[in-house]
Protein backbone atom coordinates (compact mmCIF):
# COMPACT_ATOMS: atom_id res chain seq x y z
CA UNK A 1 0.00 0.00 0.00
CA UNK A 2 1.29 3.14 -0.56
CA UNK A 3 2.71 5.78 1.99
CA UNK A 4 0.61 8.35 3.38
CA UNK A 5 3.02 11.00 1.69
CA UNK A 6 2.60 9.99 -1.74
CA UNK A 7 -1.29 9.80 -1.44
CA UNK A 8 -1.23 13.36 -0.56
CA UNK A 9 1.11 14.51 -3.30
CA UNK A 10 -1.55 12.71 -5.50
CA UNK A 11 -4.09 14.43 -4.26
CA UNK A 12 -2.28 17.77 -4.89
CA UNK A 13 -1.53 16.63 -8.30
CA UNK A 14 -5.10 15.83 -9.29
CA UNK A 15 -6.15 18.73 -8.08
CA UNK A 16 -3.82 20.65 -9.88
CA UNK A 17 -5.11 18.71 -13.05
CA UNK A 18 -9.06 19.61 -12.09
CA UNK A 19 -8.10 23.83 -11.95
CA UNK A 20 -6.83 23.14 -15.28
CA UNK A 21 -9.81 21.83 -16.51
CA UNK A 22 -12.44 23.84 -15.04
CA UNK A 23 -10.36 26.55 -16.19
CA UNK A 24 -10.76 25.17 -19.86
CA UNK A 25 -14.23 24.29 -19.68
CA UNK A 26 -14.53 28.12 -18.70
CA UNK A 27 -13.20 29.24 -21.44
CA UNK A 28 -14.79 27.01 -23.77
CA UNK A 29 -17.74 28.19 -22.84
CA UNK A 30 -17.16 31.81 -23.59
CA UNK A 31 -15.85 30.87 -26.75
CA UNK A 32 -19.24 28.77 -27.65
CA UNK A 33 -21.24 31.78 -26.71
CA UNK A 34 -19.33 33.63 -29.55
CA UNK A 35 -19.41 31.46 -31.91
CA UNK A 36 -22.98 30.54 -31.13
CA UNK A 37 -23.74 33.87 -31.39
CA UNK A 38 -22.49 34.30 -34.79
CA UNK A 39 -24.06 31.44 -35.90
CA UNK A 40 -27.47 32.73 -34.73
CA UNK A 41 -26.76 36.09 -36.01
CA UNK A 42 -26.08 34.47 -39.54
CA UNK A 43 -29.18 31.91 -39.28
CA UNK A 44 -31.60 34.83 -40.77
CA UNK A 45 -29.15 36.00 -43.21
CA UNK A 46 -28.51 32.46 -44.45
CA UNK A 47 -32.74 31.37 -44.44
CA UNK A 48 -33.60 34.84 -45.99
CA UNK A 49 -31.13 34.36 -48.74
CA UNK A 50 -31.74 31.18 -49.33
CA UNK A 51 -35.27 32.15 -50.53
CA UNK A 52 -34.57 34.74 -52.42
CA UNK A 53 -31.86 32.31 -54.57
CA UNK A 54 -35.31 29.61 -54.31
CA UNK A 55 -37.22 32.13 -55.90
CA UNK A 56 -35.25 33.32 -58.48
CA UNK A 57 -34.11 30.40 -59.58
CA UNK A 58 -38.04 28.77 -60.13
CA UNK A 59 -37.91 32.01 -61.93
CA UNK A 60 -35.72 31.29 -64.56
CA UNK A 61 -36.56 27.49 -64.73
CA UNK A 62 -40.06 28.47 -65.37
CA UNK A 63 -39.33 31.18 -68.24
CA UNK A 64 -37.83 29.06 -71.20
CA UNK A 65 -36.77 32.52 -72.58
CA UNK A 66 -34.16 32.73 -69.89
CA UNK A 67 -31.22 30.77 -70.57
CA UNK A 68 -28.89 30.97 -67.86
CA UNK A 69 -25.40 32.35 -68.14
CA UNK A 70 -22.53 30.50 -67.25
CA UNK A 71 -22.24 31.20 -63.77
CA UNK A 72 -25.43 30.31 -62.49
CA UNK A 73 -25.08 27.31 -65.23
CA UNK A 74 -21.76 26.37 -63.34
CA UNK A 75 -23.67 26.50 -59.27
CA UNK A 76 -27.01 24.61 -60.91
CA UNK A 77 -26.45 21.99 -63.10
CA UNK A 78 -24.42 19.20 -62.36
CA UNK A 79 -22.15 17.53 -64.26
CA UNK A 80 -20.56 13.91 -63.77
CA UNK A 81 -18.39 14.20 -60.84
CA UNK A 82 -14.70 13.31 -61.89
CA UNK A 83 -12.65 15.49 -59.92
CA UNK A 84 -13.85 17.31 -57.10
CA UNK A 85 -12.61 19.89 -54.11
CA UNK A 86 -13.03 18.77 -50.01
CA UNK A 87 -12.69 21.30 -47.43
CA UNK A 88 -12.01 19.18 -44.35
CA UNK A 89 -13.09 21.33 -41.10
CA UNK A 90 -11.35 19.70 -37.85
CA UNK A 91 -9.60 22.17 -34.82
CA UNK A 92 -6.52 23.48 -33.99
CA UNK A 93 -6.55 22.14 -30.60
CA UNK A 94 -7.35 19.06 -29.48
CA UNK A 95 -8.25 18.01 -25.58
CA UNK A 96 -12.31 17.89 -27.22
CA UNK A 97 -13.84 14.63 -26.95
CA UNK A 98 -14.56 12.58 -30.12
CA UNK A 99 -15.03 16.38 -31.90
CA UNK A 100 -12.03 15.55 -34.57
CA UNK A 101 -11.87 11.68 -34.31
CA UNK A 102 -15.36 11.69 -35.57
CA UNK A 103 -14.87 13.99 -38.35
CA UNK A 104 -11.38 12.48 -39.38
CA UNK A 105 -12.95 9.34 -39.65
CA UNK A 106 -15.96 10.55 -41.96
CA UNK A 107 -13.49 12.14 -44.04
CA UNK A 108 -11.45 8.35 -44.41
CA UNK A 109 -14.27 7.22 -45.12
CA UNK A 110 -16.09 9.82 -47.91
CA UNK A 111 -12.36 9.88 -49.44
CA UNK A 112 -12.58 5.37 -49.20
CA UNK A 113 -16.10 5.40 -50.85
CA UNK A 114 -16.31 8.65 -53.17
CA UNK A 115 -15.39 7.50 -56.81
CA UNK A 116 -14.42 11.00 -57.94
CA UNK A 117 -10.80 11.96 -57.38
CA UNK A 118 -10.09 14.62 -55.24
CA UNK A 119 -8.17 17.43 -56.79
CA UNK A 120 -8.30 19.47 -54.52
CA UNK A 121 -8.10 19.10 -51.17
CA UNK A 122 -8.38 22.20 -48.28
CA UNK A 123 -7.93 21.48 -44.97
CA UNK A 124 -9.24 23.97 -41.82
CA UNK A 125 -7.21 23.31 -38.52
CA UNK A 126 -4.27 21.58 -37.45
CA UNK A 127 -5.88 18.35 -37.02
CA UNK A 128 -7.03 18.42 -40.76
CA UNK A 129 -3.43 18.73 -41.88
CA UNK A 130 -2.59 15.97 -40.20
CA UNK A 131 -5.17 13.79 -41.26
CA UNK A 132 -3.88 14.88 -45.08
CA UNK A 133 -0.43 14.12 -44.20
CA UNK A 134 -0.97 10.86 -42.85
CA UNK A 135 -3.43 9.69 -45.34
CA UNK A 136 -0.57 11.28 -48.08
CA UNK A 137 -2.77 13.74 -49.22
CA UNK A 138 -1.01 17.32 -50.30
CA UNK A 139 -3.54 20.11 -49.06
CA UNK A 140 -3.24 22.73 -51.17
CA UNK A 141 -5.06 25.30 -48.86
CA UNK A 142 -3.72 25.28 -45.34
CA UNK A 143 -5.86 27.17 -42.92
CA UNK A 144 -4.66 26.95 -39.48
CA UNK A 145 -5.67 28.84 -36.40
CA UNK A 146 -8.06 30.85 -37.69
CA UNK A 147 -9.43 33.41 -35.51
CA UNK A 148 -13.71 33.83 -35.70
CA UNK A 149 -13.13 36.86 -37.15
CA UNK A 150 -11.00 35.46 -39.91
CA UNK A 151 -13.26 33.11 -40.95
CA UNK A 152 -15.09 35.43 -43.34
CA UNK A 153 -11.95 35.84 -45.06
CA UNK A 154 -11.52 32.13 -46.03
CA UNK A 155 -15.03 31.70 -47.21
CA UNK A 156 -14.25 34.08 -49.92
CA UNK A 157 -10.90 32.99 -50.44
CA UNK A 158 -12.03 29.23 -51.01
CA UNK A 159 -15.42 30.56 -52.77
CA UNK A 160 -13.38 32.60 -55.61
CA UNK A 161 -10.88 29.67 -56.24
CA UNK A 162 -13.45 26.89 -56.38
CA UNK A 163 -15.79 28.96 -58.57
CA UNK A 164 -13.10 29.94 -61.06
CA UNK A 165 -11.87 25.93 -61.08
CA UNK A 166 -15.08 24.65 -61.72
CA UNK A 167 -15.08 27.23 -65.07
CA UNK A 168 -11.81 26.08 -65.77
CA UNK A 169 -12.95 22.60 -65.79
CA UNK A 170 -10.68 21.69 -63.13
CA UNK A 171 -13.77 20.72 -60.69
CA UNK A 172 -16.58 19.77 -60.93
CA UNK A 173 -18.21 20.13 -57.52
CA UNK A 174 -17.04 21.29 -54.23
CA UNK A 175 -17.61 19.02 -50.93
CA UNK A 176 -17.18 20.74 -47.26
CA UNK A 177 -16.82 17.94 -44.45
CA UNK A 178 -17.34 19.55 -41.01
CA UNK A 179 -19.36 18.96 -37.47
CA UNK A 180 -23.04 19.99 -37.59
CA UNK A 181 -23.48 21.67 -34.33
CA UNK A 182 -26.74 19.96 -32.84
CA UNK A 183 -26.54 21.39 -29.33
CA UNK A 184 -23.27 22.73 -26.76
CA UNK A 185 -23.27 18.27 -25.80
CA UNK A 186 -23.69 16.80 -29.65
CA UNK A 187 -22.35 16.83 -32.87
CA UNK A 188 -22.93 15.33 -35.99
CA UNK A 189 -19.87 15.27 -39.08
CA UNK A 190 -21.51 16.07 -42.00
CA UNK A 191 -20.66 15.93 -45.89
CA UNK A 192 -22.21 18.41 -47.35
CA UNK A 193 -21.95 19.74 -51.45
CA UNK A 194 -21.71 22.64 -52.02
CA UNK A 195 -22.52 23.25 -55.10
CA UNK A 196 -23.99 22.45 -57.79
CA UNK A 197 -26.47 22.59 -55.43
CA UNK A 198 -29.45 20.77 -54.70
CA UNK A 199 -32.47 23.39 -54.52
CA UNK A 200 -35.02 21.04 -55.66
CA UNK A 201 -34.71 18.86 -52.53
CA UNK A 202 -34.46 21.47 -49.98
CA UNK A 203 -37.35 23.88 -51.75
CA UNK A 204 -40.12 20.73 -51.02
CA UNK A 205 -43.62 22.00 -50.71
CA UNK A 206 -42.38 25.93 -50.68
CA UNK A 207 -43.90 26.55 -53.93
CA UNK A 208 -47.04 27.67 -53.19
CA UNK A 209 -46.48 30.99 -52.07
CA UNK A 210 -44.10 31.88 -55.41
CA UNK A 211 -45.10 35.39 -56.39
CA UNK A 212 -43.41 36.94 -59.39
CA UNK A 213 -40.62 39.70 -58.77
CA UNK A 214 -39.36 41.98 -61.31
CA UNK A 215 -35.47 41.01 -61.96
CA UNK A 216 -33.91 43.57 -62.11
CA UNK A 217 -31.51 45.21 -64.25
CA UNK A 218 -32.16 41.02 -65.93
CA UNK A 219 -32.26 38.05 -64.14
CA UNK A 220 -29.30 36.49 -64.85
CA UNK A 221 -27.07 38.95 -63.99
CA UNK A 222 -29.11 39.25 -60.77
CA UNK A 223 -28.49 35.12 -60.52
CA UNK A 224 -25.07 35.88 -61.14
CA UNK A 225 -24.46 38.19 -58.34
CA UNK A 226 -26.97 35.78 -56.05
CA UNK A 227 -25.09 32.96 -56.33
CA UNK A 228 -21.25 33.01 -55.19
CA UNK A 229 -22.77 34.81 -52.58
CA UNK A 230 -25.14 31.97 -51.41
CA UNK A 231 -21.98 29.57 -51.92
CA UNK A 232 -20.25 31.75 -49.31
CA UNK A 233 -22.70 32.39 -46.41
CA UNK A 234 -23.59 28.41 -47.07
CA UNK A 235 -19.65 28.23 -46.45
CA UNK A 236 -19.67 30.25 -43.53
CA UNK A 237 -22.35 29.03 -41.89
CA UNK A 238 -20.42 25.43 -41.87
CA UNK A 239 -17.54 26.90 -40.45
CA UNK A 240 -19.20 28.85 -37.91
CA UNK A 241 -21.39 25.20 -37.33
CA UNK A 242 -17.74 23.32 -36.94
CA UNK A 243 -16.28 26.01 -34.71
CA UNK A 244 -19.48 26.17 -32.41
CA UNK A 245 -19.08 22.33 -31.98
CA UNK A 246 -15.46 22.08 -31.58
CA UNK A 247 -16.07 24.59 -28.24
CA UNK A 248 -19.43 22.52 -27.25
CA UNK A 249 -17.24 19.38 -27.37
CA UNK A 250 -14.41 20.75 -25.83
CA UNK A 251 -16.68 22.12 -22.91
CA UNK A 252 -18.69 18.89 -22.25
CA UNK A 253 -14.99 16.69 -22.44
CA UNK A 254 -13.69 19.14 -19.92
CA UNK A 255 -16.75 19.28 -17.74
CA UNK A 256 -16.67 15.23 -17.90
CA UNK A 257 -12.92 15.77 -17.05
CA UNK A 258 -13.29 18.16 -13.71
CA UNK A 259 -15.94 15.57 -12.42
CA UNK A 260 -13.82 12.66 -12.64
CA UNK A 261 -10.56 14.16 -11.01
CA UNK A 262 -13.46 15.23 -8.14
CA UNK A 263 -14.12 11.74 -8.18
CA UNK A 264 -10.83 10.90 -7.96
CA UNK A 265 -9.75 13.35 -5.58
CA UNK A 266 -12.60 11.83 -2.99
CA UNK A 267 -11.55 8.52 -3.57
CA UNK A 268 -7.93 9.09 -2.72
CA UNK A 269 -8.92 11.14 0.38
CA UNK A 270 -11.13 8.32 1.71
CA UNK A 271 -8.01 5.98 1.34
CA UNK A 272 -5.82 8.31 2.69
CA UNK A 273 -8.10 8.75 5.84
CA UNK A 274 -8.45 5.15 6.33
CA UNK A 275 -4.31 5.08 5.99
CA UNK A 276 -3.93 7.73 8.77
CA UNK A 277 -6.57 6.00 10.82
CA UNK A 278 -4.89 2.94 10.67
CA UNK A 279 -1.47 4.12 11.44
CA UNK A 280 -2.91 6.13 14.51
CA UNK A 281 -5.18 2.39 15.33
CA UNK A 282 -1.60 0.97 15.29
CA UNK A 283 0.24 3.19 17.53
CA UNK A 284 -2.58 3.14 20.34
CA UNK A 285 -2.56 -0.28 19.79
CA UNK A 286 1.69 0.18 20.72
CA UNK A 287 1.08 1.76 23.31
CA UNK A 288 -1.50 -0.25 25.28
CA UNK A 289 0.15 -3.53 24.26
CA UNK A 290 3.19 -1.93 25.89
CA UNK A 291 1.86 -0.58 29.10
CA UNK A 292 0.06 -3.67 29.68
CA UNK A 293 3.56 -5.94 29.25
CA UNK B 1 -53.53 47.33 -48.55
CA UNK B 2 -51.49 48.11 -45.63
CA UNK B 3 -49.93 51.64 -45.11
CA UNK B 4 -46.51 50.71 -43.98
CA UNK B 5 -43.91 48.59 -45.29
CA UNK B 6 -41.57 45.96 -43.31
CA UNK B 7 -38.27 46.75 -43.57
CA UNK B 8 -35.42 44.48 -42.48
CA UNK B 9 -31.45 44.87 -43.37
CA UNK B 10 -30.01 41.96 -42.47
CA UNK B 11 -25.80 41.18 -42.48
CA UNK B 12 -23.80 37.99 -42.20
CA UNK B 13 -22.71 39.45 -38.62
CA UNK B 14 -26.00 40.41 -37.33
CA UNK B 15 -29.84 41.48 -37.70
CA UNK B 16 -29.30 45.44 -38.39
CA UNK B 17 -32.50 46.71 -38.32
CA UNK B 18 -36.14 45.54 -38.48
CA UNK B 19 -39.65 47.63 -37.94
CA UNK B 20 -42.38 49.21 -39.70
CA UNK B 21 -41.83 52.01 -41.25
CA UNK B 22 -43.81 54.89 -44.28
CA UNK B 23 -41.01 54.89 -46.71
CA UNK B 24 -37.75 53.58 -47.86
CA UNK B 25 -35.26 54.37 -50.29
CA UNK B 26 -31.86 52.69 -50.59
CA UNK B 27 -29.03 52.46 -53.43
CA UNK B 28 -29.24 50.21 -55.83
CA UNK B 29 -25.94 48.92 -58.11
CA UNK B 30 -27.39 49.41 -61.71
CA UNK B 31 -30.14 51.82 -61.29
CA UNK B 32 -29.50 54.53 -58.78
CA UNK B 33 -32.17 55.21 -55.97
CA UNK B 34 -34.85 53.34 -55.51
CA UNK B 35 -37.51 54.92 -53.18
CA UNK B 36 -40.27 52.53 -51.82
CA UNK B 37 -43.67 53.13 -51.27
CA UNK B 38 -46.31 50.57 -49.79
CA UNK B 39 -47.96 48.98 -52.38
CA UNK B 40 -44.72 48.14 -54.71
CA UNK B 41 -44.91 45.80 -56.92
CA UNK B 42 -42.28 42.97 -56.36
CA UNK B 43 -38.69 43.45 -57.28
CA UNK B 44 -35.38 41.77 -56.47
CA UNK B 45 -31.94 44.04 -57.16
CA UNK B 46 -28.26 44.20 -56.44
CA UNK B 47 -28.04 47.28 -53.81
CA UNK B 48 -25.30 49.66 -54.15
CA UNK B 49 -23.29 51.30 -51.78
CA UNK B 50 -24.07 54.05 -49.82
CA UNK B 51 -27.41 55.57 -47.70
CA UNK B 52 -30.30 54.00 -47.28
CA UNK B 53 -32.90 56.04 -45.68
CA UNK B 54 -36.56 55.25 -44.03
CA UNK B 55 -39.37 57.41 -42.91
CA UNK B 56 -40.83 56.06 -39.64
CA UNK B 57 -43.50 58.35 -37.70
CA UNK B 58 -42.42 61.40 -39.92
CA UNK B 59 -39.01 60.97 -38.91
CA UNK B 60 -36.11 60.20 -41.48
CA UNK B 61 -33.60 57.94 -39.97
CA UNK B 62 -30.40 56.85 -41.74
CA UNK B 63 -28.82 53.71 -41.85
CA UNK B 64 -25.18 52.86 -44.27
CA UNK B 65 -25.22 49.97 -46.54
CA UNK B 66 -22.21 48.18 -48.56
CA UNK B 67 -23.56 45.84 -51.78
CA UNK B 68 -25.85 42.56 -50.96
CA UNK B 69 -29.53 42.25 -52.41
CA UNK B 70 -32.49 43.91 -52.35
CA UNK B 71 -35.88 41.40 -52.23
CA UNK B 72 -39.37 44.42 -52.29
CA UNK B 73 -42.60 43.17 -51.78
CA UNK B 74 -45.76 44.85 -51.47
CA UNK B 75 -45.87 45.13 -47.63
CA UNK B 76 -42.16 44.42 -46.96
CA UNK B 77 -38.57 45.47 -48.11
CA UNK B 78 -35.84 42.92 -47.34
CA UNK B 79 -32.19 43.93 -47.44
CA UNK B 80 -29.37 41.27 -47.49
CA UNK B 81 -26.54 43.56 -46.79
CA UNK B 82 -22.79 42.93 -47.54
CA UNK B 83 -22.11 45.43 -44.70
CA UNK B 84 -24.62 47.52 -42.99
CA UNK B 85 -25.09 50.24 -39.90
CA UNK B 86 -26.93 52.14 -37.82
CA UNK B 87 -26.20 55.64 -37.23
CA UNK B 88 -25.22 54.92 -33.61
CA UNK B 89 -22.88 51.49 -35.01
CA UNK B 90 -20.65 54.06 -36.88
CA UNK B 91 -17.38 55.19 -35.15
CA UNK B 92 -16.81 58.99 -36.71
CA UNK B 93 -12.72 58.89 -35.66
CA UNK B 94 -12.39 55.83 -37.19
CA UNK B 95 -14.08 56.89 -40.93
CA UNK B 96 -12.29 60.10 -40.33
CA UNK B 97 -8.65 58.19 -40.11
CA UNK B 98 -10.17 55.45 -42.78
CA UNK B 99 -10.58 58.58 -44.88
CA UNK B 100 -6.68 60.10 -43.99
CA UNK B 101 -5.41 56.94 -45.00
CA UNK B 102 -8.20 56.03 -48.20
CA UNK B 103 -6.42 59.36 -49.19
CA UNK B 104 -3.07 58.69 -48.58
CA UNK B 105 -3.34 54.98 -50.67
CA UNK B 106 -4.98 56.69 -53.63
CA UNK B 107 -1.88 59.09 -53.60
CA UNK B 108 0.44 56.14 -53.65
CA UNK B 109 -1.49 54.11 -55.56
CA UNK B 110 0.48 52.04 -58.61
CA UNK B 111 -1.65 49.62 -60.47
CA UNK B 112 -5.36 49.56 -61.44
CA UNK B 113 -5.97 47.40 -58.37
CA UNK B 114 -4.28 49.84 -56.66
CA UNK B 115 -6.09 52.54 -57.44
CA UNK B 116 -9.69 50.64 -57.33
CA UNK B 117 -9.36 49.55 -54.02
CA UNK B 118 -8.39 52.66 -52.57
CA UNK B 119 -11.39 54.92 -54.14
CA UNK B 120 -13.85 51.49 -52.53
CA UNK B 121 -12.01 52.25 -49.23
CA UNK B 122 -12.37 56.36 -49.80
CA UNK B 123 -16.24 55.62 -50.57
CA UNK B 124 -16.72 53.75 -47.68
CA UNK B 125 -15.58 56.39 -45.17
CA UNK B 126 -17.33 58.97 -47.26
CA UNK B 127 -20.46 57.34 -46.96
CA UNK B 128 -19.99 56.72 -43.22
CA UNK B 129 -18.91 60.08 -42.48
CA UNK B 130 -22.01 61.43 -44.56
CA UNK B 131 -24.21 59.40 -42.73
CA UNK B 132 -22.95 60.74 -39.49
CA UNK B 133 -23.55 64.23 -40.67
CA UNK B 134 -19.71 65.25 -41.01
CA UNK B 135 -18.81 67.63 -42.74
CA UNK B 136 -16.39 65.80 -44.68
CA UNK B 137 -18.79 63.77 -46.19
CA UNK B 138 -20.76 66.39 -48.01
CA UNK B 139 -17.91 66.77 -50.83
CA UNK B 140 -18.99 63.18 -51.71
Amino acid sequence: MAGLQDIRRRIRSVKNTQQVTKAMKMISAVKLRKSQERLVALRPYASKLMEVVRRVVGRIKGDAEIQPGPIAQSFLSPREEQNIRLVLVASDKGLCGGFNANVLKAATAFAAECPAKIAHLDVVGKRAAEWARKHKLTAAGEYLNIPLTGLQRVVTEISASAAAQYQAGEIDALYIIYNYFNSPMSQTPTVFRVFPMDLDRRSEGRHATEVSHLLEPDPNSVLETLLPRFVETELLRNLLESSASEHGARMAAMDKASNNAGEMIAKLTLTMNKIRQASITNQIIEIVSGANA
Amino acid sequence: MSQSIKLEVVTPERPVFSAEVAEVQFPTASRGYYGILPGHTPVMTEVGDGLLYYIQEGQKHYLTVFGGFAEVGPDHVTILARESETMDMIDLERAEASRQRALKLLKEAQTEHDIQTAQAKLNASLIRLQAAGHPAGHGF
